[in-house]
């Protein structure tokens, strides 16, 4: 009897069941999200017949009665009697829906820009490559100018010249490093240097070696480009989704960076700096997007010498980057202040300098809880590009309307703006997409303390 | 609480105070706005010198602590660490900064970086370590804070003991001569106290200067040289633990030994 008073509780714990049925599996969602009671039911319904009978009229105007060949707009509407879409001059405008007036023989230097820009960045979903950052910034930093120099053709100015060199020099050196890496010599430097027999020397004269590799790439370049021989096609041209897409590529990848400077700046303790960056991010948020755009068109040239004689194409871009900084710089900063004033502490008391703590431990952090915010900011700037039709220029919202008035395609509006509407909802969805991506798999994706 | 569960681990460890300073602070003043929150601060603290401070909340004690390397600024007065005097240069501030490693309540892991990267950002940064050697460096750390098996794991991942004692490898990465604990245990459950406790009393042990700001009496008794006492922004009274806890001298001394040991 004494031993059993004396041996102790054993703690075992109750073993774990399946949870009761109806709750998991298909027939649980069902019950949880659309037949979670009476009302939960009727609205399941009723919204359910909407949507059908919305997707059947779709179906039927968009594909059942459309016509998909056609002479005119005439001819299709004698056929539909206006119960369908008119495909037929939508397919006849797409070249003009993509390129603008941009001629038709040269078009393949748009195509070959696009594919430039793909192969460009394509090292970066590659697992092995490493110097990915630097990736980044030399497309960023020069690509635009070789794209410049091959959309514009003719003769290009000096300074254009040496980015190009510059450009193609960078180009060549991302492929080769990526050459290098699967070769098994880990990066472009060090292939140079084992190939070169500089491998175990100085750091000094392994500099040389890439200075000198750098050179003679540039070289290599420049002679390239000499035997360019591109007809000219001013920017009056230039239209369409390339339009769009060149005012808003450059706008949202030069956003990022002005807009982490700004917020920088305006979060700065240095008064001068402070002012001047709170003072440009509120004037700019504060005013149309409309408003600059037509400042910049119609205002800037009063303000400049009359030599200068900036395009309007120019001036545009500048006016959406300043706009598109402006919005950026306060998602920054918004970023940068749900960071736990913990970081910034632990990093300075590491030892940290202020720019190590803030590329190593703060922006980190603060850009993967922004990509949302971020990404959303980029689909609207793309979407708000299409004010430049406004004044005058052609992009594909333009080209849109212009193609209902088109002698043989007059009254045709419907079909251009749907086309439009369905170009655009793919961009942006994946856009949208990859940025749910980005969420996941950045950082390691688990959850912050 | 824990007077209990470390008392009957050991007794005092041996002290190993050189007559060299480490750390000197000469009449430090502090206001936060119009709060004058530390007054006319004296402390001299040589080197292998373990000290804990303790006081109630609002005493000034963790902002003592912070003033040494500068994550506040003191107004008046001289604080001088490893010789170099806290001025407003950077350059200073910098080279107090490598020679001073903090442990702080809330750890301050950088949850985007694994545990072995959180411990090798600092020598790779800031001391130019090779990667290679900073990673060895890391590991004999995370042994030593027995948490080797964790290193390539995410900061949430863990629990709140081990982040911490991550966080004190972290530190311990830049081969500090002194370290600094803001209420290293304050956040933790009672569980992950004492293997928190346990890598401080080794690190003790290894002869390292120590300022602990704590509420672990038992940790205090067992690990101090001096016990620090300070209540509204003073320094009320400083002794050895034995005399500390067997014979203050103040009466708010007592009154708040009394409160604190009462459960």
């Amino acid at each position: 009897m004494a031993e059993t008073m004396h041996e102790d509780t054993v703690f075992r714990p109750k073993p774990s069941l399946p949870p009761p049925p109806n709750t998991v599996g298909v027939v649980g969602w069902l019950r949880k999200n659309l037949f979670g009671g009476p009302f939960d039911s009727i609205l399941t319904i009723v919204g359910g017949s909407l949507i059908a009978y919305f997707a059947y009229t779709l179906y039927l105007y968009g594909i059942a009665n459309a016509v998909w060949s056609a002479g005119s707009y005439r001819e299709c509407l004698d056929i539909t009697r206006g119960n369908g879409a008119c495909w037929a001059g939508v397919s006849v405008w797409m070249n003009n829906y993509f390129y603008g007036r941009y001629p038709d023989v040269e078009q393949w230097r748009v195509n070959l820009a696009g594919v430039i820009l793909a192969v460009w960045l394509a090292p970066f979903w590659f697992p092995k490559v490493k110097a990915k950052i630097a990736t980044g910034i030399s497309a960023v930093l020069t690509y635009p100018f070789l794209a410049a120099a091959m959309l514009l053709g003719g003769e290009v100015g000096w300074f254009l010249q040496i980015m190009v060199g510059i450009a193609l020099t960078a180009f060549a050196a991302v492929w080769l490093n990526v050459a290098a890496s699967y070769a098994g010599y880990g990066s472009l430097r060090a292939a140079l240097m084992r190939l070169s027999g500089f491998e175990n020397k100085d750091e000094r004269l392994q500099k040389y070696v890439l200075i000198g590799a750098f050179v003679v790439g540039f070289v290599l370049a420049l002679l390239f480009q000499a035997t360019w021989d591109l007809a000219p096609v001013p920017t009056v041209n230039w239209g369409g989704l390339f339009l769009t897409l060149v005012i808003s590529g450059i706008a949202i990848s030069s956003a990022l960076p002005t807009g982490v400077i700004l917020a920088l700046g305006r979060r700065s303790k240095m008064p001068v700096i402070r002012v001047f960056c709170t003072a440009f991010i509120e004037l700019f948020r504060s005013v149309p997007l409309i408003t600059i755009l037509f400042m910049a068109v119609t205002m800037m040239p009063l303000f400049l010498p009359v030599e200068v004689n900036l395009d309007k194409l120019v001036l545009v871009i500048i006016a959406v980057c300043i706009f598109a900084a402006a919005y950026m710089a306060e998602i920054v900063r918004g970023g940068l202040q749900a960071i736990n004033k913990g970081q910034y502490e632990a990093a300075q008391a590491m030892g940290l300098n202020y720019w190590k703590m803030m590329t190593l431990i703060i922006m980190p952090q603060a850009l993967k809880l922004m990509i949302p915010n971020i990404v959303g900011n980029f689909i609207g700037l793309l979407k708000d590009t299409t004010l430049v039709s406004i004044i005058g220029l052609y992009d594909i919202l333009l080209m849109a309307k212009a193609s209902g008035q088109d002698t043989k395609w007059l009254g045709m509006h419907t079909e251009p703006f749907l086309f439009t509407a369905a170009v655009f909802f793919v961009i942006c969805f994946c856009m949208s997409k990859y940025s749910q991506h980005l969420e996941r798999t950045i950082g390691g994706g688990y959850g912050r303390r | 609480m824990s007077l209990e569960t470390l008392d009957s681990n050991g007794s005092h460890i041996a002290s190993a105070i050189s007559d060299e300073v480490v750390i000197e602070l000469n009449q430090v003043n502090k206001w936060f706005g119009e709060f004058h929150v530390l007054k006319d601060i004296d402390l001299t603290v040589y080197k292998g010198e373990r000290i804990v401070i303790c006081g109630p909340s609002g005493s000034g004690k963790s902002t003592l602590i912070r003033c040494i390397n500068r994550l506040e600024e003191h107004q008046q007065g001289d604080i001088v660490v490893n010789g170099v005097t806290m001025d407003t240069n950077l350059k200073n501030i910098d080279a107090i900064r490598r020679e001073v490693g903090m442990v702080f309540q809330s750890f301050n892991l950088f949850p985007h970086l694994t545990v072995l990267e959180n411990c090798t950002l600092a020598p790779i940064w800031v001391k130019n370590m090779p990667k290679a050697e900073a990673e060895q460096v890391a590991m004999t750390l995370l042994e030593r804070v027995k948490i080797p098996e964790q290193a390539l794991k995410y900061p949430g991942q863990l629990s709140g003991g081990q982040q911490q004692r991550v966080a004190i490898a972290r530190s311990l990465a830049m081969n500090p001569n002194v370290m600094l604990f803001d209420e290293p245990t304050s956040a933790l459950d009672p569980e992950m106290i004492s293997e928190v406790l346990d890598v401080m009393v080794g690190l003790a042990e290894s002869g390292m200067t120590m300022l602990v700001v704590t509420h672990e009496m038992g940790f205090a008794k067992r690990v101090a040289d001096r016990v620090i006492f300070m209540d509204q922004g003073e320094i009320v009274e400083q002794n050895t633990p034995g005399e500390f806890f067997t014979n203050p001298k103040s009466d708010r001394t007592k009154l708040f030994l009394s409160q604190i040991l009462a459960h």
